[in-house]
């Protein structure tokens, strides 16, 4: 039978085994981290993003790289996924954005602050992370579209889109199914308004429909004609 | 344990543990009502926002659970030390001071996270600044214990195990103290607070108070019971150390990280399956008809539970080939609210309802409500479970592999939230009988030691708050 000296011995063996080999590899996993996270690129500006998102305790809603609470979205590849005209535009009004949606804290950050989170975001999406988040292996794969949107698709794809169409109206605008889902779909939208009822809209939705829940963008007289004449071309 | 019915502890300066147990009470209740503030916002009812955003409430939740944990093994501590030291407590008056101070830092925490003064760690995240007057309390709290036992000079291994996860406690706090701009290097270290605690030496402090209570409560041999409590924290530390790896899969760190934190991570449950075939065995052994059935039906149900919650729904989510899905999802909120109730909840509550009769001398032993509150609480947290195993489960597969938006998948699970808050409900129902027989049994009397003694109070105690109050009471 097992001796009580025998089983103190196996505890103490055990645990000193056992975290000796624990240091090691954490001497090994500190060595291989900078190059892993692209420590290069930590510039005064990442840290500073860090420091905004450790101090406003983001992880008390949000995850990065799968850590922190489950009340808002995984934010690892969010920087890819947005871009930085989007992440700018949704941290300066959050509710603008997800009107009527779970709320998010309306922060006073400034653009250099918010220039900072971003570039942590940026670099936080370059590490590598072993693969996480993996890309979804049961999505549905968008080959069968029904007719009238794969017809909207091809006339949407034949045109040039704006640069901000994408980084910003694709986050709650679709277009040939791809897209958000706040907003409506724009698939036939120069069906329904001319170009300069969509340059006014544009310029100040609230004016002409007031309570809508599209928020105002701020673009300049030229990105706004620009994205006018590409949203009139779209006619379903 | 204790002959005379009208008499209180052991030892006078037991009655200290006391107010640790009831400032648990007050901080877990705190942490039930922040728990409901998420379970409705979690459902879409999230009137509170302006003043108490999700993240304000998720840190207090989270805080409040670990310093009523931290407070319940402390007070278990100084229950339990001078009677395994045979001796009074090195300084009654300090263990009073370091529970005051406790108590305020942890005020001030909660009221910094509602104005947004913290740093967003999870659960570190009580500000830099604080985290200093928490290690000037905790060595107030560890000189006082230490000291204790080191003049008791008795130095059994029930005793030696329970200092011992304490300093490791401590000690282990300090990495998390450390800056790094580098998030890979904060998570990191962040990992070896939160898991070489919780899956490391906490089970040290949980596994030398179920030996102290099976040993008090089955009469069975000693040297039985703390032999195979040596066994378990081995399988522990084997297991847990590297099994710290099952949290660096995805968070920078190397590749190998993987394989490793998988095996190791894997063998934990062992440790928990250990405990709960241990508690389960002695108790069935046990050649005394122990009056407090209820402190055996804690003890047991706590090792029982910790296996289900922690051993087994841990292991449920540990390989990379399921974390890789599950990571940073409500399958996480399962786990960790079973385990955490099961492990370290359920043991406090445990060591409480061993402790009181003997505190108050009052021996409820036979009280309905006391007996609800263990199945209410039971089955009102296994009920919590599964609302957020469901809830959890949907979110993986309709998320994160099939790709449908966070907030659309947010709206598909909203109704397990309705399930979730009718379950936290029935375990509310439970806490709150729980507390209202701590309630009953009242305030502690004197002590068998301060009986034969009549006329002399322990040298080293001064007549301050505390001692007054107990000789008011006695």
């Amino acid at each position: 039978m097992l001796s009580k000296s025998t089983a103190r011995n196996f505890f103490l063996g055990t645990t000193i085994l056992f975290s000796l080999v624990f240091l090691g590899m954490t001497v090994d996993t500190i060595r291989q981290t900078p190059k892993r996270t692209n420590a290069h690129n930590l510039t005064p500006l990442v840290a500073q993003g860090q420091k905004i998102w450790t101090d406003n305790n983001c992880m008390g809603c949000h995850t990065l790289m799968g850590e922190g609470a489950y009340y808002a979205p995984e934010l690892t590849k969010v920087y890819e996924r947005r871009g930085a005209a989007w992440i700018k535009m949704l941290i300066k009004d959050p509710q603008a954005m997800y009107p009527g949606e779970r709320k998010m804290v309306q922060y006073d950050f400034t653009d250099q602050e918010i220039d900072a989170l971003i570039a942590f975001f940026k670099w936080v999406g370059e590490i590598d992370l072993n693969g996480f988040p993996a890309e979804p292996d049961l999505a549905p794969k968008p080959v069968a579209v029904s007719g009238s949107s794969a017809s909207a698709q091809s006339a949407a794809a034949g045109e040039p889109r704006p640069g901000m169409y994408d980084s910003i109206c694709a986050g709650c605008h679709a277009i040939g199914g791809k897209g958000g889902s706040v907003g409506p779909a724009l698939d036939d939208i120069g069906a329904r308004m001319t170009e300069a009822e969509l340059d006014e809209w544009l310029a100040d939705p609230a004016s002409i429909r007031p309570g809508t829940t599209m928020p105002q963008i701020p673009m300049s007289d030229d990105d706004r004609a620009e994205m006018a004449a590409f949203l009139a071309k779209l006619k379903g | 344990m204790s002959g005379a019915t009208v008499m209180g502890p052991k030892f006078e300066s037991q009655k200290v543990a006391y107010w640790f147990f009831a400032t648990c009470m007050l901080l877990f209740s705190l942490q039930l009502v922040y728990g409901f503030i998420m379970g409705f916002a979690h459902m879409g009812y999230d009137g509170l926002h302006e003043w108490i955003p999700f993240n304000a409430a998720r840190a207090t939740h989270t805080n409040l659970l670990v310093v009523w944990l931290l407070t319940g093994f402390m007070g278990a501590a100084y229950y339990i030390v001078p009677e395994e030291s045979n001796r009074e407590l090195y300084s009654t008056k300090l263990a009073y001071v370091q529970l005051g101070s406790l108590v305020l830092v942890g005020v001030v925490a909660i009221i910094g996270f509602h104005l947004n003064w913290w740093e967003g760690r999870k659960f570190l995240e009580i500000p830099r600044e604080l985290d200093y007057l928490v290690v000037i309390n905790v060595l107030m709290f560890l000189f006082n214990i230490g000291m204790t036992a080191l003049k008791g000079k008795r130095y059994t291994t029930t005793n030696m195990v329970l200092i011992s996860g304490l300093v490791s406690a401590a000690l282990l706090y300090l990495p998390g103290m450390i800056h790094f701009s580098n998030q890979t290097y904060d998570s990191y270290f962040r990992w070896w607070v939160v898991h070489l605690w919780v899956e490391g030496v906490w089970e040290l402090i949980m596994g030398a108070i179920l030996a102290y209570l099976l040993i008090k409560l089955t009469g069975l041999d000693r040297e039985v019971i703390e032999k195979w409590l040596f066994i378990i924290v081995g399988i522990t530390f084997l297991s847990g150390i590297l099994g710290t790896g099952h949290h660096y899969y995805f968070i920078g760190a190397p590749a190998y990280w993987l394989p490793v934190g998988a095996f190791f991570s894997a063998l934990e449950p062992l440790a928990f399956l250990g405990m709960a075939m241990w508690a389960v065995t002695t108790a069935r052994k046990s050649q005394r008809n122990h009056p407090n059935r209820l402190a055996l039906y804690w003890t047991v149900g706590c090792a029982v539970v910790a296996f289900v919650g922690a051993g087994f729904l841990g292991f449920a989510h540990t390989l990379p080939s399921v974390n890789i899905w599950t990571h940073g999802t409500l399958v996480t909120a399962m786990h960790g609210h079973l385990a955490f109730w099961g492990a370290y909840a359920m043991i406090v509550m445990g060591l409480i309802t061993y402790a009181m009769p003997n505190l108050t001398g009052r021996k409820l032993y036979q009280s309905r409500i006391a007996h609800s509150a263990f199945w209410i609480s039971n089955l009102g947290m296994i009920s919590m479970t599964g609302a957020f195993a469901v809830a959890g489960i949907a979110q993986v597969y309709i998320e994160r592999r099939m790709g449908m938006d966070f907030l659309a998948v947010q709206k598909e699970v909203e109704v397990h939230f309705f399930g979730l808050i009718l379950a936290a409900t029935l375990f509310t129902i439970g806490i709150i009988l729980y507390i209202w027989n701590f309630i009953q049994y009242g305030l502690p009397v004197r002590s068998q030691a301060a009986v034969e003694e009549t006329e002399s109070v322990p040298g080293d105690v001064a007549p301050a708050a505390g001692p007054a109050m107990k000789r008011s009471l006695s």
